[in-house]
């Protein structure tokens, strides 16, 4: 029997669906689209979207994408897609597209209050070029760069350079600052080493799972859909949710929890006392594997110097940890009873003693995951460590199925902003500018000259670092929320951001935001391919290529990296964010912004340009070009190489692997396979040694950097031991009160991802959820007469929006708390929110702050 | 014409219902499902706002705990 097209499609699509269920339909046997036969080419690529880092097949026909399938493959997916994947291809070819650098201009002539006219790249990059000089003279801070964790593994190591090594300023941060700093923070104090020492084979290997603040079910649908299945097909097993409000997870929880917002810090502690006093805890483990500590407390919250929460705060921004024996870590927590902590958190006794129980419990393995809940917290790393806590008392680590693991919600905040190392404070693979010897080994990695690199305090060997001012450099640091705050107060003058919508996403937009990226002393530039909300606010826009218009690399939550080929031409002159950063660094002059003192180190560098000095420097342009080919035989394109004469993704990515793989690195941990590996398999955790890649680290058996016979070892720390680290429950900065009597707490909805910079150029996406609403409860509805769907302004003390009610939706807040998404770039809740910080990661806290709602 | 193909998951318990709902949603046919809950699903539609519709109703069906895309076509003329 001759089939039609159309069944031989629905054919396919449903014997795909089929082997990827496990589930035998008779008559169907796997006939997945044969390359070739309509030509379709397909190729493998990592999701754009959250950091789960699916493998997507994307089918490529006359140079557009026509079809998508989930990888199966791919270890991560297994065939999977979640529904944002059918989304994906359309994100490419929305109808308003940026096709050229667009400049504001008056009379012909660059003007802050012009209008957008199309301009040149060169005409771009000059006038960039000019105002970066001019502004870099008056200090290191006086320049920024805002990046994403998003960006690909190579854009982020080519903008490191470019910042700190080429522009010699610290003043480069990722908005993984707004989602991922707390984790951060809490893997380095705790585990001396980043990211997560688990990975997504415990969804299967698991006895029960526990989700604090995080809404997986709609922002990591494919992971949910792992964990759906071990619950419904191991016996015993059970699901646990905390959250503030309830939401789709909990469909499926056993045990589900809401808790009074902050009150997370009171029932972690809860459940290590619970383990304390019930004996419970592993004795040989800590003995062998753990060092108590405690951390400063009153710490405050981030907030501008003179305000009264920071005057008031006695330890503030302090996070030094000071050692004590497992006696007085019993007492921190004694005060955490269960009548206590139920009361606090208004979680029922039952509730709790059952969650506590599961941790207590040496046959169950557990596997804990967060995501925002947990990162957005005015104690964000107390809290994450908090966690740790729990899982090092009962040793439920490291090991298949025991698994602390904190999510990313970018598909490269692990792989760009973390391992490359994007942030103020950072270089690659966990370096620090702190450390006057890790800057001096990028130096010599970079063949610059000792001190080229800013030090956190401006001096090297004991000595002041000078600087294009004349001044000596003094201390460079500058994290995302200050560099909004420097733009406001006219201390930086110039700002570039790259592929994410920082002017929407930023807290408190009405009085740091806008003020300081229309402050008529500066010139923001913004790389993006549509025009956001940021690129409107700016005063150059940049067009990029985005996602499979090039060659890319991203690295996932579980420490996975995954390299793509470029697909796909990005449309009219748009170019990609390396190209740019490789591009614009033409344009400046190493005698612009080197002091003589360091130029006389390499007298020849004076009169070459940055590109001379960082990109073409015998190391990254050692790989000539090739006709990008994979194993069938299919060929692709490589814009960025045939620009700039050789293979750029390589370049880049074999100096970066001079941090993490080299002989004599300064940490170790952090291993990656070669470039060519990464084209050919579905990605590889690192550390990759050997061609191996590593599962569970720290644990003897899974990781070859734990020596024979020690079990465990956490060798981020010197003496191979992690921290339990104490910390108690500290209120939120702006808890309701009788003025704003409610909790507002921001998040994400399943069918918009984070701005909607994408997701809503898709208009049937858009239609389905089309404005963002204020969910709430029934009861406070009718307490302020307020019926489903009437319109309301939800004020706080710095602004208001206006929305309408939903009291029937999925998100189902409990009384006393409203839920609004973040999407809606008509609707900027962040007008509302506050700017308050986690005084130790400096990662903002979108979840807590107080509002009334008044009919409008 | 648009042809998905989605892997959804529903308890099996209550299966019998949550086909029904499922069957309710326009394009939607239900081809096989496992003991464990797993239930292949096809959604076929010419229009691309009824599609994207589709897909997000089911998502919200009572009964469904997840649904995940696997496989999608999207070509004129079919």
């Amino acid at each position: 029997m001759k089939l039609t097209r159309r069944e031989f499609i629905k054919n396919n699509a449903i014997a795909v669906t089929a082997t990827t269920a496990g589930v035998t339909i008779p008559g169907f046997q796997r006939a997945i689209a044969a390359e070739g036969d309509d030509g379709i080419r397909w190729d493998k690529a990592a999701c754009r979207y959250c950091g789960t880092g699916c493998s997507v097949l994307m089918g490529v026909k006359d140079g557009k994408v026509v079809a998508s399938q989930g990888d199966p493959d791919a270890p991560v997916n297994r065939g999977l897609n979640c529904i944002k994947g059918y989304f994906l291809p359309k994100i490419l070819y929305g109808k308003d597209r940026l096709t050229q650098p667009l400049l504001r201009k008056k009379d012909g002539k660059y003007d802050k209050n012009g209008q957008f006219e199309a301009v040149s790249w060169d005409e771009a990059f000059k006038t960039m070029a000019e105002k970066w000089i001019a502004a870099r003279k008056k200090g290191p801070k006086a320049v920024g760069m805002f990046g994403s964790g998003q960006w690909t593994v190579w854009e982020g190591y080519a903008a490191q350079k470019l910042m700190k090594a080429g522009f010699r300023s610290n003043s480069l941060e990722p908005n993984a600052r707004h989602c991922m700093a707390s984790a951060v923070g809490a893997f380095m104090r705790g585990f001396g080493i980043d990211e997560p020492m688990g990975c997504y084979d415990d969804l299967e290997h698991a006895d029960a799972f526990v989700l604090w603040g995080a809404n997986m079910a709609e922002m990591h649908p494919i992971l949910w859909s792992r964990l759906t299945d071990t619950r419904l097909t191991k016996p015993g097993c059970e699901v646990h949710v905390l959250s503030t409000f309830e939401h789709r997870c909990y469909e499926l929880a056993d045990n589900g929890m809401i808790f009074e917002p902050q009150t997370d810090l009171a029932i972690l502690n809860y459940i290590a006392n619970y383990i304390i006093q019930n004996k419970a805890y592993n004795k040989e483990f800590i003995d062998k594997h753990v060092n108590f500590t405690k951390t400063p407390t009153d710490i405050g919250y981030g907030l501008r110097d003179n305000d009264p929460r920071e005057k008031a705060a006695k330890n503030r921004a302090k996070g030094k940890l000071s050692k004590i024996s497992f006696e007085e870590y019993a007492k921190s927590v004694e005060p955490y009873t269960l009548e206590y902590t139920s009361k606090l958190s208004k979680v029922p006794e039952d509730k709790l003693l059952k969650l506590a129980k599961l941790y207590a419990d040496p046959d169950k393995k557990v596997s804990s995951y967060w995501t925002m809940g947990f990162n957005q917290h005015t104690r964000g790393v107390w809290v994450n460590g908090l966690c740790y806590n729990v899982h090092l008392l009962m040793g439920k680590i490291s090991e298949p199925g025991n698994s602390p693991f904190s999510l990313t919600g970018q598909p490269s905040a692990c792989g760009t902003a973390r391992e490359v190392g994007t942030f103020t404070h950072r270089l690659p693979a966990d370096l620090v500018v702190k450390s006057d010897g890790h800057c001096k080994f990028a130096e010599k990695t970079w063949k610059l000259p000792a001190g080229t690199i800013p030090r956190a305090n401006g001096k090297t060997d004991g000595a002041d670092q000078s600087d294009i001012s004349g001044k000596p450099m003094g201390p460079t640091l500058i994290h995302a929320v200050a560099m909004h705050r420097a733009l406001n107060d006219g201390k930086m003058n110039c700002f570039w951001v790259q592929c994410n919508n920082n002017l929407q996403a930023a807290a408190n937009f009405n009085d740091e935001s806008l003020p300081g990226w229309r402050n008529p002393d500066n010139f923001v530039a913004v790389t993006d391919p549509y025009p956001t909300v940021s690129a409107m606010g700016a005063d150059l826009v940049l067009p990029t290529a985005m996602w499979i218009e090039k060659e890319g690399a991203y690295g996932n939550a579980e420490r996975r990296t995954q390299f793509w080929r470029q697909q796909v031409k990005a449309p009219g002159e748009a170019k990609s964010d390396a190209w740019q950063i490789m591009e614009f660094s033409k344009y400046i002059k190493v005698k612009d912004v080197w002091p003589d003192d360091l130029i006389a180190k390499k007298p020849e560098y004076a009169d070459k340009t940055l590109y001379d000095v960082l990109y073409a420097n015998g190391q990254v342009d050692k790989f000539p070009v090739v006709q990008v080919t994979d194993d069938r035989g299919n060929q692709y394109d490589n814009d960025e190489s045939d620009h700039f004469g050789f293979y750029v993704q390589k370049g880049l990515f074999e100096e970066y692997r001079l941090f993490n793989s080299a002989d004599g690195v300064p940490k170790k941990g952090h291993e990656m396979a070669d470039f060519d590996s990464y084209h050919k398999a579905r990605g590889l955790r690192w550390p990759v040694i050997n061609g191996k890649e590593t599962l569970w680290r720290f644990r003897e058996g899974y990781d070859p950097h734990v020596p024979k016979g020690a079990g465990v070892k956490f060798y981020g720390k010197p003496d191979g031991k992690a921290n339990i680290i104490t910390a108690p429950y500290e209120p939120a900065a702006e808890p309701p009160d009788a003025e704003y009597p409610l909790w507002l707490c921001t998040g994400r909805v399943l069918e918009h991802w984070h701005s909607g910079s994408m997701t809503r150029r898709v208009p049937e996406l858009h239609r389905a959820v089309p404005d963002a609403l204020c969910y709430m409860n029934p009861k406070d509805a009718k307490k302020l007469r307020l019926r489903d769907g009437a319109k309301v302004k939800v004020v706080s003390r710095r602004g208001e929006i206006q929305t309408r009610v939903e009291t029937r939706g999925r998100n189902r807040p409990p009384e006393g708390l409203v839920f609004v998404p973040w999407f809606d770039a008509s609707r900027l809740i962040n007008k509302v929110t506050l700017d308050q910080t986690d005084p130790l990661s400096k990662e903002t806290d979108y979840k807590k702050c107080a509002v009334k709602l008044v009919k409008a | 014409m648009n042809i998905c193909g989605i892997l959804v998951h529903a308890r099996p318990d209550g299966f019998g219902a949550v086909k029904k709902r499922l069957l309710s949603v326009k394009g939607v046919e239900v081809h096989g499902m496992s003991d464990e809950g797993r239930v292949v699903v096809t959604l076929e539609e010419e229009n691309e706002d009824t599609m994207a519709e589709s897909l997000l109703t089911v998502q919200r069906l009572e009964g469904v705990i997840s649904a995940s895309m696997i496989y999608h076509h999207n070509e004129e003329g079919i």
